[in-house]
């Protein structure tokens, strides 16, 4: 096989790779095997020495703050990997398309990444309403969809959608441990709900009213776009509400904060693990703090969940690989919790690859997470629910409360599953890294 | 009560910014006969001029003063520059334009500024007046952008009213070669009234900004949408009915929002407009029939 010359840079000069490839016929060598077999292109997006990955981002846009910075996170994790001597030899290519949070924009890009740059899978697409316009399309593509970055319960869906797979705890489940940490703290509080008006917002409510139905007083939806929650915030305010739950994205988080202060509202405030950034939100409410907010941060004793580990505790052992992955990548920044979200990712990716085999197919790498997935060890506090019948995310996440820039952990690691499910103390050890960085998984076959 | 109290007042809040919007588009409208899409794209930009100088360490005051001058400049190059050339033409021609340069120029915004989600800190505080022991959403500084809307609204009115050049405006506007005829330099006085309404936009946009606490280059677009029902609502021809139709369509929505529920905003807002047009299409305010020359 000959490789077509390289004209122009980057992406075009891979792409061009590609379309060679797929032009010689990516034959079905049945996947998997030993170490000693010779590595082939065994399917679309993969070459002897490449294996070619893609995803949409929010790069601009008003989701773009916090959310742009994943795909560098990855990046990173994967240069390092690659750097390593790559996932059976073959280096990871990396593809990243900005659909603005636009799920016109998502179909178009997804649409490209898949035709025209011909990726082996779908990495880490981000977010619900973007990523529910293309599900359809990759399924019916064969594309493996993994890892999608949002909490909606539409990635586990074994029938209808066999190669979309979940990987943060869903927003139900989140619900369900909110819900019953605050009916056990907090068994008085008038309990209000601010919630982001689409799936995210009502999974959120439905898991947290198993436990707190009795105790709601108020219920307030947002549109995202509409930037005044003045009468949102009022409203709870006028439901006597002493604890407001919210599920919403950082700006949110922000804009509540500061319209509450504005009201004088003061509520225990417990934002779900999607809007609590600290580090985010701090650099949003930074300037306010010069004049009216007090130079404390406005999070301060603000309850949240967490499910991997942040940037603010510098000596878990995965922070102090990411931190080293992230200076090693030379890339302009500071590591932050979206990056590390990204490599947590990216982790999870290559023990998927691993256990892919040497010359996987796409339908060898859907087979490998359903396989394997439920037992991989890696940043993520709770083990994944994936299985043949499920392809849920991770099964849990602790309660903790932000203090300055950092936290402190108020429950052990709760795991549970969706509908009825018990919440039940996760009885696992820790993961700790590989020496290598790189995890080391068994092939499936 | 206290929560309708609240909604009332925020609902005047919004309304006064929905209506400084109102009064730049009005402005144009009365000036040149164009409703100009760009309108929003422009107040951004020279928002966001000033809010690098505020970010550099400026004060709000020299921001806003920037703010206003990069408008009144803006204003009439894009008036010379892109808007002459098809004036005169199908009305149809100018509108197009306008939605084409609403689009440059919020590409423009990017480029220059970024994309990121920043703070704008209002000039004075936001923390609401407090009555007995539960505070008031009215802050000193709602009152300030209050205050900036109806100073503009009576400004705009007297000079349409009492002064020549409103005068001269207005029959540039109303019919190019008459007022050409009776000696009215119409170029001069179409270039005019882009370039005030600019700054009119410019202080909308730094008012907004304040209000929605947080811009990205495309902040105004939600807004463009209830300044345009806001207007109509109130009248294409008249600044007193730019304000009064915002404080309505402000009150509106805040009720909506409060009682009935977020994500029937835009649906409120639109029955305004189709009710509007069906039942007075002129306007609250319109006192005759649409004119032509």
């Amino acid at each position: 096989m000959t490789r077509s010359s390289r004209r122009l840079v980057g992406l075009v000069a891979a792409a061009t790779v590609a379309s060679t490839l797929a032009a010689c016929g990516g034959g079905d060598s049945g996947g998997g095997g030993g170490g000693s077999e010779e590595n082939e292109a065994s399917d679309v997006g993969i070459t002897e020495d490449t294996i070619r990955i893609g995803a949409h981002y929010p790069l601009t846009g008003v989701a773009a703050p916090g959310y742009s910075e994943i795909p560098t996170g990855v990046q990173a994790y994967f240069d390092y990997v690659n750097a390593n001597g790559g996932v059976n030899g073959r280096q990871i290519e990396w593809i990243y398309r900005d659909d603005a949070y636009n799920p016109t924009n998502t179909s178009q890009v997804v649409n490209q990444l898949v035709l025209e740059d011909e990726v082996f899978a779908i990495m880490g697409g981000l977010g619900t309403p973007t990523h529910n316009a293309v599900t359809d399309f990759l399924n019916s593509e064969g594309v493996p969809d993994l890892f999608v970055a949002s909490g909606s319960r539409l990635w586990d869906d074994v029938e209808e959608k066999p190669t979309t797979f979940g990987w943060q705890p869903d927003y139900e489940i989140e619900g369900k441990i909110i819900g019953q940490y605050v009916a056990e703290n907090f068994p008085d509080a008038k309990v209000g709900l601010f919630l982001q008006g689409d799936d995210f917002g009502e999974d959120g409510a439905a898991g947290a009213k198993q436990y707190l139905e009795d105790q709601i007083v108020a219920e307030e939806t947002y549109v995202p776009g509409n930037t005044d929650v003045r009468p949102q915030i009022s409203a709870l305010q006028a439901a006597g509400a002493d604890l407001v739950l919210g599920f919403n994205v950082p700006s949110y988080t922000a804009l509540s904060q500061l319209t509450a202060l504005q009201l004088g509202y003061d509520p225990q405030w417990f934002y779900s693990n999607v809007g609590s950034d600290p580090a985010l939100v701090g650099s949003l409410l930074a300037r306010f703090s010069e004049g009216a907010v007090s130079d404390a941060s406005l999070l301060d004793g603000v309850l949240t969940t967490e499910y991997i580990p942040t940037v603010d505790t510098p000596d878990n052992p995965w922070i102090q690989l990411y931190q080293r992955v992230w200076e090693e990548s030379g890339q302009e920044g500071e590591l932050t919790n979206y990056r590390a979200y990204g490599m947590s990712q990216a982790y999870t990716m290559v023990q998927a690859l691993q256990a892919a085999g040497q010359n996987p197919t796409r339908d060898d790498l859907v087979a490998a997470v359903e396989q394997a997935g439920a037992d991989w060890e890696g940043p993520g506090f709770a083990p994944f629910r994936y299985s043949e019948d499920r392809h849920a995310g991770y099964s849990g996440m602790l309660v903790s409360r932000i203090a300055g820039q950092g936290s402190e952990e108020l429950t052990p690691v709760l795991v549970t599953d969706n509908g009825d499910a018990e919440i039940e103390e996760y009885d696992g050890e820790a993961a700790t890294p590989p020496e290598s960085g790189i995890p080391d998984e068994e092939p499936v076959n | 009560m206290r929560e309708f109290i609240n909604l009332t007042l925020g609902g005047v809040i919004t309304g006064a910014v929905y209506a400084a919007f109102a009064l730049a588009l009005v402005l144009i409208w009365r000036s040149t006969r164009i409703v100009n899409f760009a309108q929003g794209a422009m107040a951004a930009i020279t928002t966001f001029i000033a809010l690098s100088l505020i970010e550099s360490g400026q004060s709000y005051w020299v921001g806003l003063a920037v703010a206003l001058l990069a408008g009144l400049v803006l204003g009439a190059v894009v008036e010379r520059l892109v808007i002459r050339p098809v004036e005169g033409g199908p009305e149809l021609n100018a509108v197009i334009v306008t939605l084409g340069l609403f689009i440059a120029i919020q590409a423009l915004i990017s480029v220059l500024f970024g994309v990121n989600q920043r703070a704008f800190v209002a000039p004075f505080s936001t923390i609401g007046f407090r009555v007995g022991d539960s505070s008031l959403a009215l802050s000193p500084n709602t009152l300030f952008t209050l205050g900036a809307v109806l100073l503009v609204m009576v400004g705009l009115t007297a000079l349409f009213r009492y002064t020549r050049v409103g005068l001269a405006m207005r029959a540039s506007a109303f019919g190019q070669e008459v007022a050409r005829l009776l000696g009215v330099r119409v170029g001069r006085m179409l270039t005019l009234g882009w370039a005030l309404a600019a700054v009119v936009g410019s202080l909308a946009g730094m008012l907004i900004a304040a209000e929605v606490t947080f811009v990205t280059p495309t902040y105004m677009d939600a807004l463009i949408v209830f300044g345009f029902v806001a207007a109509v609502l109130g009248g294409l021809d008249s600044p007193v009915g730019a304000v009064v139709g915002g404080l309505l369509l402000g009150l509106l929505l805040s009720y909506v929002r409060g009682y009935v529920g977020d994500e029937l905003v835009g649906l409120a807002a639109l029955a305004v407009l189709v009710v509007v047009l069906l039942v007075r299409p002129g306007g609250l305010f319109s006192t005759t029939q649409t004119r032509r020359a």
